[in-house]
């Protein structure tokens, strides 16, 4: 146990926060590592795949440092869940689909990921704080990496294809910041420094200024309330997948 | 115009730690510096193995490997710190000063 | 100097060791001979991708996750590295990548067997790579200087993969009685392709790969190799090699049951177990990909 002097309440909101931030990076990091070997071209196919070890590395950080809270081992949250105990917003519920969605998709969760992690880079709890400080270091290339493809896309043959896979993963990625249970709990101990809400906003327009120079515009969005519960088929395969060969033997060790 | 023409080969150089010179590591082919720099990134970076890495368009470079310019047949020893045999003239000297003393 | 002073000339300096850069004056049939020798090795790479790939979605923790994207993403890259060795010779990497798709290049035999578990992973990591490194440590001397300093890249990338999936292998072989039995089947499966993975012997005086030092040992010779580090380090964990016959004589020299030549030769035609399903995973992937291609570099792609 790491984080004496909080509350079971602050510990179980502190719990739940950690899982939507690890379960975000996991899910992403394996839709995306499905380009490693077919991406568009050879170098851009190991570019998206460092990137997507960078959001599996994170994710082991996040549920290490939750498995740390919970006397848990990270490899058994990560793999050992049933697809409805998992916690990723929306968004993330779609396959790869093609390299359209994809950048659209990256864009989208990168430039939210950036916007909760400048904000939790103050959390009050320390863990917590210096692993998003060392988070954002590695995030800052993946934005660079994920504009430089937004505007070439845009700016090409490619741009109605972008276009219409912006549309497509705007409404799931608000999700990304649908209230936590607890979340009142995690403000007020100063372990998430602001609303998601109001993160939402500040995304939001981030979003809307990058795309308003490509000439995109899209429709405002609501924030479902099951946005981290929702679950899909692409999902379940998914699971189904990266359980394949946890799953088939009874404490075994790989 | 085919597609080989429209991307571009960046030579990339780079410096193992601080101080070390550049070393020509390979090449990477992008369309525009930006992705250039991120393949470059990738292809001699991702190992932690490079402090500092240089991207340059191929056709910036110049290649001399004239062997009649960089080899000439003349005696260029009086170039080198070899070319100057001092042993026995040190030798002698001190022979003589030692005599003289 | 007439053109065959200039050849003659040409062998005797890589005959004697020395190095040929791709801007260098070299013979026709030693550019050729150079650019089909690099391009199946960078198909190779590419198509090795397409195996292991298959368990990048089913790696079973997260470091065996973050080892396996990074192994198979590491065989992207060389393939990449060595692409760019050979489109330096003269032929472009979409005319490479469409021979390879159309069938007309070859790719190595162990790229055409299918996957059936996880240890198959550790299987390929270890002794696939392994083979593999022989070889390639060899290339590092190749008298075409951009292949043998790729090769240095390359085989400081494999001494890793190697150990990835040794690392896979042992967990299994120290774990239950089930996780041990399918590491043995693995390698029962992958054993064949594996003794013919470096091709039949070949005569050295006739082989012009070995004559023009584009490649520095024969094939007999790194077979030799990897056996003799190999089969103790198989050994000792207890698996069976499924080869009765095969034994180390007094010289060191290691004898087996001959290859079957006739399977690498049907299989490296494009005739293995997988070879079609592979390469027409390649052209889908290739064919989806296709508008991004040409919406990044622009409109001049419809040409392309």
């Amino acid at each position: 146990m790491v984080a004496p002097g909080l509350t079971d309440a602050t510990r179980t909101a502190l719990a739940e926060l950690l899982l939507s931030l690890a379960d975000d990076e996991f899910v992403i990091g394996f839709w995306d590592s499905e380009w490693t070997g077919i991406a568009p071209m050879l170098e851009e196919d190991v570019a998206m795949s460092s990137i997507s070890q960078d959001e599996i590395g994170h994710a082991r950080a996040l549920y290490e440092l939750l498995a740390s809270l919970t006397d848990a081992d990270a490899d058994a949250i990560a793999f050992g869940r049933s697809p409805g105990e998992f916690r990723h917003a929306a968004l993330l519920n779609h396959a790869r689909t093609d390299w359209a969605f994809t950048i659209a998709r990256r864009f989208l969760y990168e430039t939210a990921d950036a916007t909760r992690l400048a904000a939790l880079a103050r959390s009050s709890y320390e863990p917590l704080a210096n692993l998003a400080a060392k988070m954002r270091r590695e995030e800052s290339y993946h934005l660079m990496h994920i504009e430089t493809w937004l505007r070439r896309l845009a700016s090409g043959t490619g741009a109605e294809r972008l276009r219409d896979a912006l549309t497509r993963a705007w409404p799931d990625a608000q999700a990304i910041f649908t209230p936590l249970a607890g979340e009142h709990e995690l403000v007020r101990s100063g372990i998430l420094p602001e609303p998601l809400t109001d993160l939402r906003t500040r995304w939001a327009e981030r979003v809307g200024s990058v795309l308003g120079e490509l000439g995109i515009t899209l429709d405002a969005a609501v924030v479902a309330d099951d946005g981290r519960t929702r679950r899909t088929d692409e999902f379940e395969w998914l699971h189904g997948q990266f359980t394949m060969v946890a799953a088939s033997e009874e404490g075994a060790t790989w | 115009m085919s597609e080989e023409q429209r991307d571009r080969v960046w030579e990339v150089f780079r410096q193992e730690s601080e101080g070390d010179p550049m070393v020509h590591g390979g090449s990477v082919r992008a369309p525009d510096e930006d992705l250039a720099l991120h393949y470059a990134r990738e292809f001699y970076g991702r190992r932690q193995e490079s402090h500092r890495l240089w991207i340059v368009p191929r056709e910036a470079i110049t290649e001399l490997d004239d062997p009649d310019l960089l080899k000439p047949p003349f005696d260029r020893s009086f170039k080198k710190p070899g070319g100057y045999i001092i042993k026995h003239k040190l030798e002698a000297a001190k022979a003589r000063a030692g005599e003289s003393m | 100097m007439n053109e065959t002073e200039r050849a003659e000339a040409f062998y005797a300096h890589v005959g004697s060791g020395g190095k040929v850069e791709a801007d260098d004056w070299m013979p026709d049939d030693y550019r050729a001979a150079v650019l089909k020798f690099v391009e199946m090795h960078a198909n190779s790479e590419l198509m090795g991708v397409l195996p292991e790939r298959e368990w990048i979605l089913r790696a079973p923790t997260l470091r065996r996750k973050l080892a396996l994207t990074s192994k198979v993403q590491d065989e992207v890259g060389h393939a990449q590295l060595l692409y760019r060795v050979a489109e330096d010779l003269g032929k472009p990497r979409e005319q490479m990548l469409a021979d390879l798709m159309a069938g007309r290049t070859k790719f190595h035999n162990v790229f055409h067997y299918p996957t059936e578990s996880w240890a198959d992973v550790g299987i390929i990591a270890w002794l696939v790579d392994a083979a593999a490194i022989v070889s390639q440590q060899a290339l590092r001397d190749s008298s075409y200087a951009p292949y043998a300093r790729t090769m240095k890249k390359i085989c400081w990338e494999e001494s890793v993969h190697i150990m990835h999936g040794r690392d896979v292998v042992l967990t299994m072989m120290n774990g239950t009685p089930h996780q041990r039995a399918l590491v043995q089947d693995a390698l029962d499966r992958w054993w064949g392709p594996l003794m013919q993975m470096h091709g039949p012997p070949t005569d050295p005086t006739k082989d012009k790969d070995l004559h023009w030092r584009i490649k520095a040992k024969g094939n007999e010779q790194l077979r030799q190799e990897f056996l003799s580090i190999y089969v103790p380090r198989i050994r000792e964990l207890g698996l069976r090699i499924p080869d009765e016959a095969l034994r180390q004589d007094g010289d060191g020299r290691w004898h087996y049951t001959e290859p079957d030549w006739d399977e690498l030769r049907s299989v490296v035609t494009g005739h293995g177990p997988k070879s079609q399903e592979r390469l027409e995973f390649r052209r889908f992937n290739h064919a989806q990909t296709q508008w991004v291609r040409d919406s990044l570099l622009g409109p001049a792609a419809a040409a392309a």
